[in-house]
């Protein structure tokens, strides 16, 4: 071994030497591993810096929604009042009528996601599945609104709506939605993966068009479809705008026009009744959010990806 | 084929072809009717004055600052959330629970209504009892006025735009990341490629798509910023936060200038169209990385 | 049971001529093999009589019916396809007894059914799970079941096998031969793998370019092919080929033009006593590929790379070798690939006299 090794270094190694080599070998390898455990620790403290700046606007929320108005003025700031005032979600809820708001909320994000399942699944079978004269031309009408935002045309819609005297209706607030060309677009891709075979063999099985669709392809596009419903579901629970662009009265408002009023009402520097009221449209959607994390995270994400 | 087969697909998607010339399509044609008129929605008489409002528009020192406002927000909240969002997920891209939990936490934002996120961040702003004033006076700095001066209004509100965005730009960043196979790592460590040749060289080229799809996203949604815009500060203070979308807003609902409205969102379209076209046409060019 | 007849048939995409006239009578009973290279037009016409795909022309009888008419449900085929095609979405029961739902089977006779069909292809303990849970040799018998459950007059098979791996597939072979005895029906069965088709059918198509090349029994394409195509097609290794040019000390008494002479790998004998009168060929051996009972060599010669099989004789370890092939062993075709019967061959006297 030891002629062996001459050879190789190019210079005599002695015992000694050899000594000497095994401690700075073990002097690197400490420091190698007192580096690794800084950047561990490192790597810990920024993961759990970053949690801190997104869930402490929530805690902080929901310890202002229990505090009193003095209490909201003290620095340092108690995180847990001592006494909890849950009177201010009665306050809240009463600002307005909220219970109208409530029932308004899901009657909008419910029938809008129902007639999208209407609406959607046919017409992306049609443009995955069938040749047609004037497809090209028909799914170009659904790229273009696949890229024309809300927010853009709310004023011609306003018009129209007031035309077909609409407006403070749930009708009126469903039916612009009442199709998605996301939601055609992403299904049609679905559809289209399917494989022909799959479909020849329920040919040959002698299933009529109508049978396939719903026993054979739509149960295989099932995941695209919560996706898309948790996605849409979400969205139209959430949106501000629409609401309150398309309503003057309070028959048709939503949870979120009425927490949005709850300042006009309370006055503007209330914040432990709007930290309350805010809680109430949040609370909800982030109960689902733990529970069905994953999915969630899914629907958004991977619509973005594809 | 029989009539019926041939009719059946025309059926199955009437439905939602109807709804969108009804909603997305006619609109546009009539809205870019209405920019050349003078009108106030009550009134039965509808007034022609051909390209007169975008010249009126243009001309007005309120407009061209809102369109320099939009602009801004724009730059600033895409670049900070696309920057950001990109060195988070190089930083989060593992499979771990923690790593879950976190990558959880930085997207609860997203799914929450814009509502709520504006209440909750007026408070946090608030220049008297705000938390964030005492944060940063615990780190010795002095109280900032957030939004309401008209110095910090602005970014006070890209603040916000980019703790809600970051969480959904990281992981769809992580999901990029994903998809690129694990073996062209392994082929590049054994070409004894550097950690920062293998990013520049081929991570950054093959997330490329991805990167031209969030930045094109967060433009256009930047672009239509109103939630925020109309609970935090309404516009002001003076001026300094008054984009695009409120201004057709106030001009439309609070104004009646039917056709002013209409022509300052022909312009939102325009721009809005420009970016939508170079998102496709970048994404036709660069497909082949996926 | 029954016979098919595809009269004149041609198939075009677009303006892609992929099938020109073709006539075949597939025999009823049999168990027919569609053999070919990837793209020669035999997925294409099996598909046309599962009615899958509808021809350009010509006419499709089944039984003495035109089906060209008749949409593929109601053709009385079943199908097996190259990845299956089971139903994710439903459980094994449930994609067998599909079928004869749609066919408005009542319900104690559907269960009796499919209770006997899974006791056949062994999966009465699988019958309530789903696809996805399945190994690919069940999943295989599942589509199967499904098939066969319907009690078609013909069995259509396109690449079954393809998605199985080497062991599971020769099982499935004979599972599939013993199956088409116990049934009786008619086989239709497409593969690019012509020892699968040698090894199962009792007729073999074999076609290039949408075009019919031979349709026999296997041992009859094998020891008498009908064109350069089939020769070269069937068995491996393939027929050795040499252009006529290269040819020489053959004395051919023929008045036709001879493109090239064949013989198969196992008709070449090795350093052979010098009393077989036959071609005999000079080389180098290259490598030498031992299965144990069976030997293959490459061997290079002045006209060309050729193989040579043996069977239960020692390795041979010489380098150089002569390889004779007797003159009844030797395959000629014409210029255009056409085969060429009976030429008389011998030696010519005066070259071999000077020694090859």
């Amino acid at each position: 071994m030891k002629a062996i090794d001459r050879t190789i270094g190019g210079s005599p190694i002695g015992a000694a030497a050899e000594d000497k080599w095994t401690s700075i070998r073990s002097k690197k390898m400490i420091l190698r591993k007192a580096l690794r455990a800084a950047l561990r620790a490192l790597n810990l403290a920024g993961l759990l810096a970053l949690v801190l700046i997104f869930a402490m606007p929530f805690v902080w929320m929901i310890s202002t929604s229990l505090k009193t108005l003095p209490e909201t003025m003290i620095f340092p700031p108690e995180w847990i009042p001592k006494s909890p005032v849950w009177q201010n979600y009665a306050d809240a809820w009463n600002t307005g009528p909220f219970l109208r708001y409530f029932v308004n909320s899901v009657v909008i994000a419910v029938g809008i996601l129902i007639l999208q399942m209407l609406t959607i699944i046919p017409a992306s079978y049609a443009f995955a599945r069938y040749k047609f004269k004037g497809s090209n031309f028909l799914f170009g009408i659904v790229m273009v609104t696949l890229m024309i935002p809300a927010q853009l045309i709310f004023l011609p819609v306003y018009l129209e709506l007031s035309a077909f005297k609409l407006l403070n209706t749930h009708l009126g607030l469903i039916l612009p939605f009442a199709s998605s060309a996301f939601g055609i677009f992403l299904l049609r891709q679905a559809f289209m993966q399917i494989s022909d075979e799959l479909l020849e063999a329920a040919r040959l099985d002698q299933a009529a068009e109508w049978k396939i669709i719903i026993k054979i392809m739509v149960p295989m596009v099932k995941p695209v479809l919560v996706t898309f419903a948790l996605f849409s579901f979400i969205a139209h629970w959430n949106d501000y705008f629409w609401p309150l662009v398309m309503t003057t009265n309070e028959t048709a408002r939503t949870l979120p026009l009425g927490i949005a009023k709850i300042r006009e009402v309370e006055g503007v520097a209330t914040w432990n009744i709007l930290m309350a009221g805010n809680l109430i449209l949040v609370a909800p959607i982030l109960v689902v959010f733990f529970l069905s994390q994953r999915q969630i995270i899914k629907a958004f994400v991977y619509n973005g990806v594809k | 084929m029989t009539v019926w087969e041939k009719l059946r697909p025309y059926g199955m998607v009437a439905p939602a072809i109807i709804i969108f010339a009804l909603f997305f399509i006619y609109p546009i044609f009539y809205m870019i009717y209405l920019s050349m008129f003078d009108w106030n929605f009550v009134s039965p008489t509808k007034t022609y004055v051909g390209f007169q409002n975008f010249k009126d528009l243009l001309a007005e020192p309120d407009f061209r600052q809102v369109l320099s406002n939009t602009t801004v927000y724009t730059v600033l909240t895409v670049t900070l959330t696309t920057g950001i969002a990109l060195l988070l997920a190089l930083w989060m891209n593992r499979k771990s629970f923690f790593h879950g939990f976190v990558q959880g936490a930085i997207f609860s934002p997203h799914i929450i209504s814009l509502v709520s996120i504006s209440l909750l961040w007026s408070w946090l702003m608030d220049p008297e009892y705000g938390l964030l004033n005492w944060v940063i006076g615990l780190a010795g700095f002095g109280k900032l006025e957030w939004l309401s001066h008209p110095s910090t209004s602005l970014i006070s509100l890209v603040m916000v735009a980019v703790w809600k965005g970051l969480g959904y730009n990281a992981l769809v960043f992580i999901a990029g990341l994903q998809s690129i196979p694990a073996d062209i790592y392994e082929a590049a460590s054994l070409d004894r490629s550097k950690p920062w040749t293998t990013f520049t060289k081929l991570i950054l080229p093959m997330l490329s798509p991805t990167i031209f799809f969030l930045v094109i996203i967060n433009m256009i949604g930047s672009f239509q910023v109103f939630e925020t815009i109309a609970i935090m500060t309404q516009g002001g203070p003076v001026n300094s936060t008054n984009t695009l979308v409120y201004y057709i807003y106030e001009y439309g609902f609070r104004f009646f200038k039917i056709g002013y409205a209409s022509a300052a969102g022909v312009i939102l379209l325009v721009i809005v169209g420009i970016l939508t076209m170079i998102y496709f046409k970048l994404l036709s060019n660069r497909v082949h990385y996926r | 049971m029954a016979k098919i007849e595809l009269k004149n048939i041609s198939k075009k995409f677009k303006d892609d001529i992929v099938i020109q006239d073709l006539n075949l009578t597939i025999k009823d009973g049999s168990f027919t093999v569609l053999v070919g290279p990837s793209g020669c037009g035999k997925s294409t016409t099996l598909r046309m009589v599962a009615g899958l795909e509808k021809q350009s022309g010509g006419e499709i009888w089944i039984d003495d019916k035109c089906v060209n008419d008749t949409p593929p449900g109601l053709r009385d085929v079943a199908m097996v396809f190259q990845n299956y095609a089971l139903y994710p979405t439903m459980t094994v029961r449930g994609n067998i007894e599909f079928g004869l739902k749609n066919r408005g089977v009542a319900r104690t006779e559907r269960e009796k059914l499919v209770k006997d069909i899974s006791e056949i292809v062994g999966l009465t303990p699988h019958l309530d799970k789903k696809p996805q849970n399945l190994s690919g040799g069940q999943r295989q018998r599942v589509a199967l079941a499904r098939a066969m459950v319907k009690k078609p007059k013909v069995f259509i098979l396109d690449e079954p096998l393809s998605n199985l791996d080497a062991k599971l597939r020769n099982q499935m072979r004979t599972e599939l031969i013993q199956l088409h005895k116990r049934l009786g029906t008619t086989f239709v069965y497409v593969t690019h793998d012509q020892v699968e088709a040698m090894s199962m059918g009792d007729e073999i198509v074999v076609m290039n370019k949408g075009v019919i090349q031979q349709a026999d029994s296997p041992m009859k394409l094998y020891h008498d092919p009908a064109n350069l195509f089939t020769a070269e097609f069937i068995g491996t290794p393939a027929m050795n080929m040499i252009n006529m040019r290269d040819v020489q000390g053959l004395d051919i008494q023929t008045a036709a033009s001879i493109g090239s002479v064949g013989f198969r790998p196992e008709q070449g004998l090795i350093n052979a006593n010098s009393d077989i009168e036959g071609y005999a060929i000079e080389g180098e051996i290259l490598t030498r590929e031992s299965l144990g009972a069976e030997h293959i060599y490459q061997i290079q010669s002045r006209t060309g790379v050729f193989f040579v099989k043996t069977f239960l004789t020692p390795l041979e370890t010489a380098d150089r070798v002569k390889v004779t092939v007797p003159y009844g062993q030797l395959y000629y075709f014409g210029l255009n690939g056409e085969r060429l019967r009976g030429i008389e061959t011998s030696t010519k006297r005066l070259v071999a006299a000077g020694g090859v």
